[in-house]
């Protein structure tokens, strides 16, 4: 918003930039690699979770709790270097495995986007879509641009795999507003087939009448989409109260200052001695 | 650093705006306030344990923006580990829940509030409608001053001792002297305020410049004794809080001999604890006496 009221070029707009704040840092960085060529980029994080969050506090004083890592046996707190991971292969029964034992066969992240193929965009179902990345040319543009620009030209996207700290995902490549973007993709295993559902076995075909007039209505409401009809309204009253509350009283996370504490320190200790004497 | 760590193994209390300003005209801060606080503690502790306390909070020290208020419930936010207790108020007809400053922790935990003015009753959680001491405020209205005000407590002082009871004397912190006197918890508030009441009469029989009927408060020049906060969950002031004057002076407990012409509250403030290592209050209340009645 503030960079708009800079640039008179968009005084015109009518609208505020709603958009998530681009990020400055890349969070990988690698090479596209189709066949033998390879096309260097950077990957950006683009999608947020930007809504309503809160911070849990102790009540009674304000002050941030935290979570720890209790032992549902001893009921006491375990340090990191007494944790392993346990494979449930039964209600409560574990297979455990060191760290170690699990860096061997952990992917490794070989700083490529491996496309195999190029498929029609609009043939992979949104339903797989995980998180979606910005790739920005690193080192060569021309690359970029090219393949940019032939994605474009065929509407088609490229199917492939990445892997991100320690986890391989498949992923497609594709164009988004001038950009090559990559998303990440959902396996097989982690979504439901609808026709598991009992319920949407035996549906009874509609009397063609009703259909007519059913698709009649889809017809008179069918418009363009757009995503900013869409306000988190939510979010808006929590901003109103939060305004409020600011007026009001704050809670602030507090910390001593070291300069006065030497004082009080010499002279609290002064006083529990007196006190104790008595 | 360790200092830090150190002030943290020593109070439950988490202390906050240390560095902010108080007191501005002379530059005190909230972490000079409590460790005001804490050097008072072993003097202050005794009178005002298992009494209900009342706190003026001044957020924004003694010239902020914000006018200072009033406290008698424990916040919102008051810890666990604060002793609390629930008093029925008949004039709001609903349970005001008190805090009790039994230990050094609630002390500071008070100052980091920043209730610079502590008051207390003149009963305490033994039995609360039985006071265990009588109040004289002794106010002086200009153009008398604190002079005329020792004048009228010396008076107050021989009439007190004659009839067996052992007075206490402390500045008000401001322009006026009190008085208390311990005593058994024999009597009720009605026969306390009635007695106070009394003997004001009879010293403004003996003193023209002394009132002690309220109709005369403002009368220019006069004393008044003060008799009507002898009353339930009626407050005064206690011995060491500090008062909202620009030199942030205290309520100090003094000696019989200090009140004489030339008295001058402002010399007990908060920086001039080196000179309170005396304690004219001490064991007080082993002077509890029974009123004449």
């Amino acid at each position: 918003m503030g960079l708009e009221q800079e640039s008179p070029q968009h005084t015109e707009r009518s609208t505020e930039k709603v958009s998530a704040l681009a990020p400055s840092r890349s969070i990988w960085s690698g090479s596209i690699t189709i066949g033998l060529v390879n096309v260097p980029v950077k990957l950006y994080s683009m999608v947020y979770d930007k809504g309503v969050s809160f911070h849990f506090l102790h009540k009674t004083d304000g002050q941030p709790i935290k979570y720890v890592k209790m032992c549902t046996k001893e009921d006491k707190i375990i340090p990191w270097n007494e944790v392993v991971r346990g494979y449930e292969i039964a209600k409560n029964e574990y297979i455990i495995f060191e760290k170690q034992e699990l860096d061997v066969v952990r992917p490794e992240s070989d700083k490529r986007i491996r496309i195999s193929k190029f498929v029609d965009y609009f043939s992979v179902d949104p339903i797989y879509f995980d998180r979606t990345y910005a790739l920005l040319p690193d080192k060569s543009k021309d690359a970029y641009s090219l393949l940019l620009n032939a994605l474009q030209r065929t509407n088609k996207a490229g199917a492939g795999r990445i892997t991100l700290r320690t986890k391989e995902y498949p992923a497609l490549l594709h164009t988004y507003k001038g950009a090559l973007v990559l998303t990440t993709l959902r396996y097989v295993y982690d979504v439901v087939d609808p026709q598991d559902f009992e319920a949407l076995h035996k549906l009874v075909a509609p009397q063609k009448a009703e259909l007519d007039l059913a698709v009649k209505i889809v017809s008179d409401l069918s418009g363009d989409f757009d995503i900013t009809e869409f306000q988190d309204t939510y979010k808006q009253h929590i901003q109103e109260l939060v305004n409020k509350k600011i007026k009001g009283e704050k809670i602030t996370v507090e910390k001593p200052l070291e300069a006065e504490a030497k004082g009080l320190m010499v002279a609290l200790r002064e006083t529990l001695k007196q006190l104790e004497q008595k | 650093m360790e200092d830090l760590e150190e002030l943290k193994s020593l109070t439950k209390v988490k202390l906050t705006n240390l560095d902010k300003c108080f007191y501005p005209q002379i530059n005190i801060t909230k972490g000079q306030i409590i460790e005001y606080y804490i050097k008072m503690a072993s003097k202050i502790l005794p009178i005002i344990a298992n009494r209900p306390i009342v706190l003026t909070r001044y957020p924004d020290g003694v010239n902020g923006h914000k006018i200072a208020f009033f406290q008698k419930n424990a916040p919102q936010g008051t810890p666990k580990w604060v002793k609390t207790k629930p008093i029925y108020s008949p004039s709001t007809k609903r349970n005001v829940n008190y805090i009790i400053c039994n230990d050094i922790d609630t002390l500071i935990w008070l100052a980091n509030l920043s209730a610079l003015e502590i008051h207390m009753p003149f009963s305490n959680l033994n039995d609360i409608e039985h006071p265990d001491l009588l109040f004289f405020d002794i106010d002086p209205e200009a153009p008398a001053t604190i002079n005329a005000a020792a004048e009228i407590a010396l008076l107050l002082k021989d009439k007190l001792c004659h009839i067996g009871l052992t007075p206490f004397i402390k500045t008000s912190g401001k322009k006026g002297l009190h008085i208390i006197i311990p005593i058994t918890p024999n009597w009720t508030f009605k026969e306390t305020r009635t007695f106070v009441h009394q003997i004001g009469i009879e010293i403004a029989k003996e003193n023209t410049i002394a009132t002690s009927e309220f109709k005369d408060t403002k009368t220019p020049g006069k004393i008044f004794i003060d008799y009507l906060q002898n009353s339930p969950m009626r407050t005064m002031v206690i011995p060491y809080s500090l008062r909202p004057t620009p030199n942030a002076t205290i309520s100090a407990p003094i000696e019989w001999h200090e009140v004489k012409k030339g008295l001058n509250p402002s010399n007990f403030n908060i920086s001039s604890t080196q000179d309170l290592k005396s304690y004219p209050w001490q064991n007080i209340f082993e002077q509890q006496k029974t009123l004449p009645l």
